[in-house]
């Protein structure tokens, strides 16, 4: 389990349209001392994501109306440092090719062991503050193309795998 | 398969993938209902010893079983994603293991244990054909073993290169009940099954090869 600090620390969001699910799974990660809000549709991610940037979201795919693919899209596209792990119940290897390509941390099949979960949260976590460190360092030192890419670190990796 | 088949296999599994989707949003929110009860518990157990043991318990069952739940329906949105794609390159260890987790109630209820064999370690077996196809053969093959097998004995189907290069799947019948080979082959070439596999191995341009010596056969792409 996490410490208090870390509890204010990490920002999370949790997308997925089965509320229970999500209500659930949300009382079980901040009992791990990781705060977590929830999102019950794409559209209200994306206006959650405007309003405060988590550090680390889990997405689901399947929803209705702005799908966890799309959302993805639009949120990697304007805030690159966001990471995201997708949550999904469907086992399409396409669509879990498309979500890496589109810089998804992680890809993890529902339902999952809480655990597992959080161990990934966390690391997805630490991956988020190196590459926004460094891009703060660089923006203060006036090196904004340097900065750029720290932003963009995670699709620049995600393109080289390919 | 002819055009038509070919649509109402997609149709079919279109359905059952969505199913089974929806069968895993079930199973997470009963997973975690019960996690969230552990975390309580873990936090503040019951105040009689007796029936914090009773309720660890039934929680250990409820985990066990839906560990079991999600396994068979995550094995089986893969199989209904089956018909997607008239042509792919499947994974024989991942393929005859999702079959034989899939299919072992079949054996199961003719006291016949089914098990995935392991190939030599690290041996990548992988095959370019009809998935639909390929595991019809795989259950043409296990029902004519089970029309000849008597209860109480074992089917081990394990994917590898036959001959060093071709890949294979080889079904191998064991156990202290077994008949004697010839009776074995009589049986199984009898079944329905047989003649059936016999028919989808040739559309998938591959053949039957037994050992008559001991009870085993493969089927050979």
């Amino acid at each position: 389990m996490g410490s208090d600090k870390e509890k204010d620390k990490i920002k999370i969001l949790l997308v997925d349209d089965e509320q229970e699910f999500v209500n659930t799974l949300s009382e079980r990660i901040q009992m791990r001392e990781i705060g977590a809000n929830v999102a019950l549709n794409g559209e209200q991610a994306l206006e959650f994501v405007d309003n405060e940037v988590p550090d680390v979201m889990v997405l689901d795919l399947r929803m209705p109306g702005i799908d966890g693919i799309e959302v993805l899209r639009r949120v990697k596209k304007q805030y690159p440092n966001v990471q995201v792990i997708i949550l999904t119940g469907h086992g399409s290897e396409k669509d879990e090719e498309e979500a890496r390509r589109l810089g998804a941390f992680d890809y993890l099949q529902k339902p999952v062991e809480v655990d597992t979960l959080v161990t990934r949260i966390r690391k997805a976590y630490k991956q988020q503050i190196e590459s926004s460190f460094m891009a703060g360092t660089f923006a203060e030192a006036g090196e904004f193309d340097t900065a750029k890419k720290y932003m963009d670190k995670d699709k620049n990796k995600d393109k080289k795998k390919k | 398969m002819n055009p038509e088949t070919e649509k109402t296999l997609t149709f079919f599994g279109k359905m059952t993938a969505n199913l089974t989707h929806e069968v895993k949003n079930v199973l997470a929110i009963i997973q975690e209902s019960a996690g969230l009860m552990e975390d309580i518990t873990a936090i503040c157990p019951l105040t009689e010893k007796k029936y914090q043991e009773k309720f660890n318990r039934s929680m250990a069952t409820i985990k066990q079983q839906l560990h079991r739940g999600i396994d068979l329906t995550t094995q089986f949105n893969r199989f209904a994603h089956t018909p997607d794609r008239a042509s792919a390159e499947l994974n024989l260890v991942d393929t005859v293991g999702q079959f034989c987790l899939l299919t072992e109630r079949f054996a199961r209820l003719k006291h016949i244990g089914l098990t995935a064999g392991e190939p030599p370690a690290n041996e990548r077996i992988r095959l370019t054909t009809n998935p639909v196809q390929f595991y019809m053969a795989l259950f043409f093959s296990l029902e004519s073993c089970l029309t000849a097998l008597p209860a109480d004995t074992e089917i081990r189907i394990t994917p590898q290169k036959k001959g060093g290069k071709s890949p294979a799947i080889e079904y191998a019948c064991t156990g202290d009940h077994l008949p004697p080979a010839e009776e074995f082959f009589q049986q199984l070439q009898a079944a329905d099954a047989w003649s059936e596999l016999r028919e989808m191995i040739g559309q998938l341009q591959g053949e039957v090869e037994c050992d008559t010596n001991d009870l085993r056969f493969w089927l050979i792409f």
